[in-house]
Parts: C-alpha cells; sequence; structure tokens
C-alpha cells in the first residue's frame, strides 16, 4: 500500500517538476512548483518523516513559493522573450541530463546499504521510547546539534538584512530625515536679519 | 520503499532542474526555480536515507539544507528585483557588467 502511494505521488511530482521547467508563463511554472512541494510533502509523510514533512509546507509553499509569485507578478515578464533561445540549448541539455541520468540510475539501481546507526541515533530505539518524531528532533537539535542551530539561525538573519539593505531604495520623492544634515544646520541658515 | 526508489526519484528530479538551468536561459526567476528543485530532490535523498538507515540525523540535515534555500531564494529574488529596475530585463544575456 505504502509502496504503491509512494509510486503514485512520485509520477505526479515528477511529471509537475517538468512542467515547471518547460511551460512558458512563469506564474505557471510556480503553481506548478507548490504542486510539487506538497507532492514530495505527501512522500515525506509516507517515510514517516512528519515534522520535514509539514516544515516543508510551511517554508516553502508558505514563504519561498509565495515570494517567487509576489517577484514573477512584480517583474512583467514578456512570455514570447521569455522562451527565446531554447531550441538552441535544448539538444545540449536533453544529451547532458540523459547522460546524468543514465550514469545515477545505474550505479543505483542494484545499490544495496547495510541498515546500521551510524551518528547513533536510532528512529526504532526513540519510538520503542514512546517519543514522536517531532519530539525527537527537538530533542537532538537543540542539544547535540546546538551550535550548527545557532549558525543558521545567524545565516537567516544575515540573508533577511541582506535582502533588505539590497531592495530599499532611498528614492528622492520620498522625504526622509537626514540626521547628520539635521546636526549640520547653523543659525545663520535658518534665520536671516535684514 | 528501499533506498533505490528515493535515489531514483531523486536523481530524476535533480536532472530535471538541471535541464531548467540549461534552457531557460531568458528567465533567471526559472533558474532559480531550477535550483529549488535541485535543492529539493537532495532533501528527498536526506529523508529517505533517514527512513531506510533508521538514523534521524538525515531529518535534522534536511532541515539545515531548508534554512539554506529559504536564505538563497531571498537573496537571489532581491538581487532580480534591483537587476531589473536597473537594466529593464531579467535575461542571463544582459548580465555581463561584471565582466572585466
Amino acid at each position: 500500500m505504502t509502496t504503491t502511494l509512494f509510486y503514485i505521488f512520485s509520477t505526479v511530482t515528477i511529471l509537475s517538476s517538468f512542467f515547471v521547467v518547460f511551460s512558458s508563463n512563469p506564474v505557471h511554472s510556480v503553481l506548478f512548483l507548490i504542486f510539487s512541494f506538497f507532492n514530495v510533502a505527501v512522500i515525506f509523510l509516507l517515510s514517516d518523516a512528519e515534522f520535514i514533512a509539514m516544515t516543508l509546507v510551511i517554508v516553502y509553499v508558505g514563504a519561498v513559493a509565495v515570494l517567487f509569485l509576489f517577484v514573477v507578478m512584480m517583474l512583467n515578464i514578456n512570455e514570447v522573450l521569455v522562451k527565446e533561445g531554447f531550441l538552441k540549448y535544448f539538444p545540449l541539455g536533453l544529451l547532458l541530463m540523459s547522460v546524468f541520468l543514465t550514469e545515477l540510475i545505474v550505479v543505483f539501481k542494484d545499490l544495496e546499504f547495510i541498515r546500521g546507526n551510524n551518528s547513533g541515533i536510532s528512529i526504532s530505539n526513540l519510538l520503542d521510547q514512546g517519543q514522536e518524531n517531532t519530539k525527537s528532533i527537538g530533542l537532538f537539535l537543540y542539544t547535540d546539534f546546538f551550535i550548527i542551530f545557532q549558525i543558521s539561525g545567524y545565516l537567516l538573519l544575515v540573508a533577511m538584512i541582506g535582502a533588505i539593505v539590497l531592495a530599499y531604495d532611498n528614492q528622492l520623492s520620498v522625504k526622509s530625515q537626514s540626521i547628520l544634515k539635521q546636526k549640520q544646520v547653523k543659525k545663520d541658515d535658518i534665520i536671516k536679519l535684514k | 520503499m528501499t533506498s533505490a526508489n528515493y535515489l531514483i526519484l531523486s536523481s530524476i528530479i535533480f536532472s530535471i532542474g538541471f535541464l531548467g538551468i540549461f534552457i531557460n536561459r531568458k528567465n533567471i526567476i526559472s533558474i532559480l526555480m531550477s535550483i529549488e528543485l535541485m535543492l529539493l530532490a537532495t532533501n528527498i535523498n536526506f529523508v529517505g536515507f533517514s527512513n531506510t538507515l533508521d538514523d534521524l540525523f538525515g531529518q535534522i540535515f534536511a532541515l539545515f539544507v531548508l534554512v539554506v534555500a529559504a536564505a538563497e531564494a531571498a537573496i537571489g529574488l532581491a538581487i532580480l528585483t534591483i537587476f531589473f529596475k536597473k537594466s529593464g530585463s531579467i535575461s542571463i544575456d544582459t548580465i555581463n557588467k561584471l565582466k572585466g
């Protein structure tokens, strides 16, 4: 049952990723991207990773994809120009993609992995102790991986400040207060006795 | 599901993203979306191996991949908007100002 569902949802994911790449309207592209994120979230649910599945829906569909949609609608892109050069690069891209994909599938087809705990955090042991998925991620994220967790928080802070600084423009039409200029004003500049 | 299922699914999605970078030369937004697809493929690998190897570390690492993907999308789209304001197009062919 789980395997059948996995095949169904992975087929839909692959089809919608194809439409992300090939559709000529960027808005349709973003919507297919959202659809493929939803399908991958279901695949994560089938793999007993509930927390990552819900985080994927919240972060990607709720934040990243909406950001993409905003930018696509803001930019007013010419649809005809977008597909220019499609035929020029398509044969080379298809050739490289098929070589890459064939190599990967030939390697991965008969690969066997031995079940073993390389990091020592076994999911089945945690389940036996009565810890659910979210709870066990929290148990390890805030203790063993605390430094990496803090660093990723700083990365998000830097990205936020960077995006604000990049997107902010001081237009001349907007009146804003310049503290440096205010401090440098002398009495003679304002009051004149005649 | 065996690990081969996850590996083949993620390699197919990764290759589609790879092809998207090649064919969408006039549209940087499509290239950013292809990069998101490739990061999604790596996340499928991490979660799939976390399931097949019975190891929680894959799921924790997938969270950090999500953080990096979100930061990358925010910065990339901010650069894209100011570039569109300056030059009026988002084609890669017009981005040659940094050429020495």
